[in-house]
């Protein structure tokens, strides 16, 4: 099982290094569309004329397309991420701060999609062919009418301006000092020994994750519910029941288990699009972590700075279905055993 | 005291159209440790017997009277707590499609320590070591190879014969005092089958357990049973021990059954066709006597007003009929008289050394992993011949076939057809194949464009050479008579049509473009012994009218025996014997042929004795 | 009762469909029914609410905004930028996908493997962040935004329904099309897609709704059709400094993309309901 495990961890390797060259490339290329001037942008607005075709020379901006993308890949390879034109600061240093922010908001994000979603895929089943179900479905498709951004602004608008239970700005509140020692802030606060902090960034997170999780749940409960649907059609079910197995556990042990295959395969997708729920989410929470400082790069015309934060997702998505796609192998001995 | 007694009961299925009767008034009783045997039609009710029995009906189905008493127990009024604590305890069943009835993602071993836990013999407190040892034990008594290896594997590491034999000796596991097997054996492979049915019998006298043993297949209820219920929609028609009932036939039904199977050895006869099909559900409540007055040969006024009586015919044996005396008058017609074959016949088509591997694996750098289906196979076919291909599943028998007509492309060997060379996979030879060769796919539910018309599907041929519509009307309605259906049907969709017809529909489709030669994989399998009489008549009616030949694709050795002059068999790949059909089943030279037809049920030894004789094999 | 077609004839389909009517009326006739030219500006109406709300004027019925618009015409202008994107973008991006995958589906080998490693390049970027970046590039303006999602979501399509073009080229049916001399142009028109539009068509519904809601990203991130346009999302930015004292200003335009987006997923709901396309494939989407 371990070696079936490293097996394919090596080949979704070997898969993603061609497949991060070419959304590199893809990158560079979209962004060299623009009708702006990298050499102008990155000089004062009073520079001269000779000044910027210096510039023009030193970034290499009059050699042909390709060597320019070879020279920026040899650039990022040597550990150099470029600067900032916004900024003024180093891009490793913009988005090593924020990363770990956005890590945090998905990955709490994902836990309760997942609970929502499997909670509420489990209760339609149970209802089938009653009328709860319909209720069920329906809410479920409002809920799924609602994008994640609206969800965030919604909630925002009840829990944080109407009834003030929530803060609703930021990640902590200003009386704290932000402690650093690995990035991520619930992490830092309970290493820092300091509770009060923790629970402050915890209420901080509430709102942003809860819209992210909600909207990203309906998907999940309407592919379990569908897919225990089938599995219950299957003989093993019936072959269960004739064996004199009471229902809970034909549901828990043997339909549960089947049915829970697609749906995870379904949350391999789901998360990545989770991703993109995130950026705007963040803007909306002014969250600082890499939505954020992709719409402030995108505002600014900030190229280093976007096409490192697009890598930055595109990573983060390669990660998350890599992730899924071994806990797939790990309960579907189908792909495991021959 | 019997074991199982059924009184008049009926189950009835409800829906926005009303009320329809599924079963009518069952009537039996099964004695401890006897063996019952459930016939008739699919649809006839069967299964839906073994479920009332296990309280287990689908959705809107419920009994609506009568008494079923199990061990003194009436059924009818227990709980579903105490139901379930019989179920897989006192009454156990084996299913029809043993590889979908393990779940997959559960060991066997995690299967059958569930199940030890649920009849009480595995105990969660016990230690880890124990439940194995039982369940190796277990494993041994159904003759597994490796049972402690098996414990750790997951069911589609395994053959269905393979998870037969699991599900089987789990269901002995708690000695149960009923078995209820639902056609243990339709899934399986021939060779397979014989050896799950004596072990299931050998099993059932150990343990002196009494078996339902449900199946569509005469020759083996008449070995394996001593009772036998004959159902025919829903009406349990004929009754009583399986000798008395299959020598001496009371109801019409029975015998014209049995008369429409293909001997297996003996004297060469004809099939009795029964007309028409089975009465669906919804039909039924019109009928005001008997059911099978419309299909039957002796039928006369009264049987279609008045409901016939339930006569004893014999010792413990009724029959539902007006007139059961008149049974045994019913006739095979005489054999048929085809066996000659030309012998100048001009030779058709003529393959030799085909083979075809398949890729499992691509390697990097590597050759790749290859499987070969078919290996050097080599056949000559002379002009209205018919060739009978058998061998078990998996043998390469489809991918020859796709080989044959071009469906897929050779991994080497050649091929000609009428003299011209057709190995290659060229538009031009691709033409002149298509114009000669034809090929009948196995399952009509999947080669029936379920979106086309009837009409369009048999003239599918002409879209592509332009045909008008009203030529393609016309020779929709020529095509549909030729097989058998009205011209109407043209208007239909296939999913308005049974089995059988759509079977017909996917021959006509063949036939459109007047080929010399038809390739049939299978179109007989899975269908029901009048529906297969059907459509052997209806090939038989083809040759005579057309003479094309035909290669017929069949896992069944009495229906190759009956329709084709020569016989190829096949072996995992390999022709391992081809030769006229009477000399091959009369004198079999390969090994393999030999364990094929001694595997076949009904004429042959009993399957006590096959089953020895097989477990030497495995 | 005259009976409705076979996709109408669910209760779903049918609500889906009556709140598109109205929406596609209204977004037809903006010019008539709104009372204000959607960008005029009047400071001294700024923030006026709603007329269900104290201190509200007639003549702006759904309140102003902080640069004192009329709600209701800019609403019923950026109806007409939704339903215009939702429409062109599901077709772009519907025939460029449906084409792909018949392709890989039906031919396999090579071909499939090639489209299968484009799908998986795209599907490492969250759609989102995707179209933002083709935004970059391409520029504001009503047709880039189409074009972003036609690039953006083809995969969506293609990579759903090549796995049902998969199964359908499987069945027996297929294979005696060829036997019969059929090409694989013919083959896949007339043997292959008539199976899969179904699946087609409820992917369609839904790729509406999403572009909608794509759309309204765009331009709450200021990334789409440029100011001088009324869209919905960047009501819903516009409307965010706001939300303490003039909250409709929000909820409003938020709405308006919530009745839309619920009137395509519900008329998807309905149509995969009557068309019997099955929920695992079309949710994946
Ligand atoms: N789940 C079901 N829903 C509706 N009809 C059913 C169902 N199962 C069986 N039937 C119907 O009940 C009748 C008896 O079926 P069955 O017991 O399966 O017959 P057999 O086992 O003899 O083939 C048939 O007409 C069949 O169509
Ligand atoms: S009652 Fe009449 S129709 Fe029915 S089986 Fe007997 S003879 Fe045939
Ligand atoms: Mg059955």
């Amino acid at each position: 099982m371990f070696a079936t495990i490293m097996k394919m961890l090596l080949r979704r390797l070997l898969v993603a290094i061609p497949t991060l060259l070419v959304v590199a490339a893809l990158l560079f290329v979209v962004l060299r569309l623009l009708p702006v001037d990298p050499a102008a942008m990155s000089l004062p607005p009073n520079a001269t004329n000779d000044e910027v075709a210096a510039m023009r020379e030193a970034m290499g901006l009059n050699r042909p397309l390709p060597v320019q993308f070879l020279i920026w890949l040899g650039q990022l390879l040597s550990g150099d991420f470029g600067m900032s034109i916004a900024f003024r600061r180093p891009v490793w240093d913009l988005v090593s701060e924020a990363l770990p922010a956005t890590i945090e908001l998905a990955f709490l994000s994902m836990i309760v999609a997942t609970v929502v979603g499997v909670a509420g895929g489990l209760l339609a089943f149970y209802f089938r062919d009653r009328t709860a179900e319909a209720a069920i479905d329906f809410s479920s498709i409002v809920v799924l009418s609602l994008p994640e951004f609206l969800w965030a602004l919604m909630l925002m608008l009840i829990f944080g301006v109407w009834l003030q239970w929530l803060p609703f700005m930021l990640r902590l509140d200003p009386q704290f000092e932000r402690p650093v020692i690995t990035g991520f802030l619930l992490l830092d606060t309970l290493l820092a020994g300091r509770p009060d902090a923790f629970m402050s960034a915890l209420r901080h997170m509430i709102l942003p994750v809860m819209a992210l999780g909600i909207s990203a749940s309906p998907a999940i409960m309407r592919v379990l519910r569908s897919s225990l649907l089938d599995t219950y059609q299957e003989d093993y079910i019936h072959q269960a029941r004739l064996r004199g197995l009471d229902e809970r556990r034909v549901l828990l042990r043997h339909g549960l288990k089947n049915a829970f295959l697609p749906t995870l395969s379904l949350m391999g997708v789901q998360f990545g699009f989770l991703f993109g729920g995130t950026l705007l989410v963040e803007v909306i929470f002014s969250y600082p972590g890499l939505g954020n400082l992709m719409i402030d790069a995108i505002r600014n015309v900030d190229l280093p700075v976007i096409q490192i934060v697009g890598l930055a997702y595109c990573i983060m998505v390669l990660v998350i279905s890599t992730v899924v796609d071994m806990l797939y192998l790990v309960l579907n001995p189908k792909l495991r055993v021959r | 005291m019997s074991l199982l007694s059924v009184n008049g009961v009926s189950v009835a299925f409800a829906n926005a159209l009303g009320t329809f009767t599924v079963l009518d008034k069952l009537t039996f009783e099964l004695q401890p440790g006897k063996v019952l045997g459930l016939v008739g039609e699919s649809g006839a009710g069967k299964s839906m017997i073994g479920r009332t029995i296990a309280q287990l009906l689908p959705n809107r189905f419920h009994v609506t009277e009568g008494d079923l008493r199990f061990d003194g127990r009436d059924m009818l009024k227990t709980g579903a707590a105490e139901q379930r604590a019989l179920l897989g305890r006192d009454i156990a069943f084996i299913p029809q499609e043993p590889l979908a009835a393990l779940d997959p993602v559960l060991t066997i071993g995690q299967q059958i320590r569930e199940h030890l836990d649920h009849i009480g013999r595995g105990a969660g407190r016990r230690p880890e070591r124990d439940w194995r040892k039982v369940a190796i034990e277990a494993l041994d008594a159904v003759h597994l190879h490796d049972p402690a290896g098996v414990l750790d594997k997951y069911p589609h590491q395994l053959s269905g014969g393979m998870c037969q034999r699991i599900l089987i000796a789990m269901a002995f596991l708690s000695q149960p005092k009923l078995l209820i097997a639902d056609e243990p054996t339709t899934a399986l492979d021939v060779s397979v089958q014989a050896r799950i049915v004596g072990l299931i019998g050998d099993m059932q006298r150990r343990h002196g357990t009494a078996v339902i043993f449900i199946t569509h297949d005469l020759r083996l209820a008449r070995e394996i049973c001593d009772d036998v219920l004959v159902l025919y929609a829903g009406k349990q028609v004929e009754f009583g021990p399986a000798s008395e009932v299959f020598e001496r036939p009371g109801h019409p039904y029975t015998r014209a059954l049995q008369l429409a199977i293909p001997p297996a050895a003996g004297e060469h006869r004809g099939l009795f066709t029964l007309p028409d099909r089975m009465p669906g559900l919804m039909s039924l409540k019109q009928m005001g006597g008997c059911r099978f007055a419309p299909r039957c040969p002796l039928a006369e006024a009264r049987c279609h007003e008045v409901p016939p009586p339930d006569v004893t015919v014999g010792p413990g044996h009724r029959a539902l009929c007006h007139k059961p005396e008149a049974t045994p008058g019913i006739a095979p017609p005489p054999a048929l008289e085809h066996r000659h074959r030309d012998p100048d016949a001009q030779l058709l088509f003529r393959a030799r050394d085909v083979s075809r591997h398949y890729i499992t694996r691509a390697r990097l750098f590597r050759k790749p992993d290859t499987f070969p289906a078919v290996r050097s196979a080599s056949l000559d076919l002379a002009e209205g011949e018919f060739l009978g291909i058998v061998g078990e599943s998996g043998s390469g028998k489809s991918t020859l076939a796709r080989l044959l007509v071009g469906l897929e492309g050779t991994s080497g060997g050649t091929m000609e057809l009428l003299g011209r060379d057709v190995s290659g996979m060229d538009r031009g030879t691709a033409a002149f194949r298509r114009e000669n060769v034809q090929m009948v796919f196995q399952d009509p539910q999947s080669a029936l464009n379920p979106r086309r018309r009837v009409g369009e599907i048999v003239t599918q041929a002409m879209e592509v050479m332009n045909g008008s519509r009203a030529d393609r009307a016309t020779r929709a309605a020529e095509l549909l008579q030729e097989i058998g259906l009205s011209p109407e049907m043209a208007q239909r969709y296939p999913s308005q049509m049974s089995g059988g017809q759509k079977q017909r529909v996917n021959i006509a489709r063949a036939l459109c473009t007047v080929p010399r030669l038809l390739i049939a994989d299978e179109i007989v399998s899975g269908l029901d012994v009048s529906v297969q009489a059907q459509l052997l008549e209806l090939l038989l009616h083809l040759r005579r009218e057309r003479a094309m030949s035909i290669i017929l694709i069949s896992h069944d050795l009495s229906v190759v025996r009956y329709l084709c002059d020569r016989v190829l068999v096949m072996y995992r790949g390999e022709v391992v014997e081809q030769g006229e059909v009477d000399a091959v089943f009369a004198n079999p030279q390969a090994d393999y042929t030999r364990k094929l037809l001694a595997a076949m049920p009904g004429e042959g030894a009993p399957a006590a004795e096959k089953f020895a004789a097989e477990e030497a094999f495995a | 009762m005259p009976s409705l077609p076979l996709w109408l004839s669910n209760t779903r389909s049918l609500i889906g469909f009556t709140l598109l009517i109205f929406i596609v009326g209204a977004a037809l006739l903006a010019p008539v029914l709104a009372p204000h030219d959607p960008n005029e500006q009047d400071l001294i109406n700024m923030l006026l609410p709603p007329f269900w709300v104290e201190g509200s004027d007639a003549a702006f019925p759904l309140g102003t905004d902080s640069l004192g618009r009329d709600i209701l015409s800019r609403l019923l202008y950026g109806a007409r930028v939704a339903m215009t994107v939702a429409i062109f973008a599901t077709l772009g991006a519907t025939l460029l996908g449906a084409f792909l995958a018949h392709l890989a589906g039906y031919f396999g080998g090579w071909v499939d493997w090639l489209i299968g490693r484009i799908i998986d390049v795209w599907l490492s970027f969250p759609p989102v962040v995707l179209s933002l970046i083709l935004m970059v590039g391409l520029g504001a303006g009503l047709w880039n935004v189409i074009l972003a999602i036609v690039l953006v979501d083809w995969t969506r399509f293609c990579r759903v329904l090549r796995s049902e073009v998969m199964v359908v080229r499987r069945r027996d049916y297929v294979s005696a099309a060829r036997l019969l001399g059929f090409s694989h142009v013919r083959t896949i028109t007339r043997e292959i897609l008539p199976a899969t539009l179904p699946l087609l068509i409820t992917l369609m519904a839904l790729e509406m709704g999403i572009a909608v809601v794509v759309e309204a990203i765009l331009s709450f991130a200021g990334m789409s059709v440029g100011n001088e346009v009324p869209a919905w999302g960047q009501m819903i930015a516009d409307a965010r400094q706001d939300v303490y004292n003039a909250p409709s200003t929000l909820i409003l335009p938020s709405f308006a993309v919530f009745v839309t987006v619920f009137a395509f997923n519900i008329l998807g709901d309905g149509l995969r309901r009557s068309l019997d396309t099955r929920l695992t494939q079309t949710e994946r989407a």
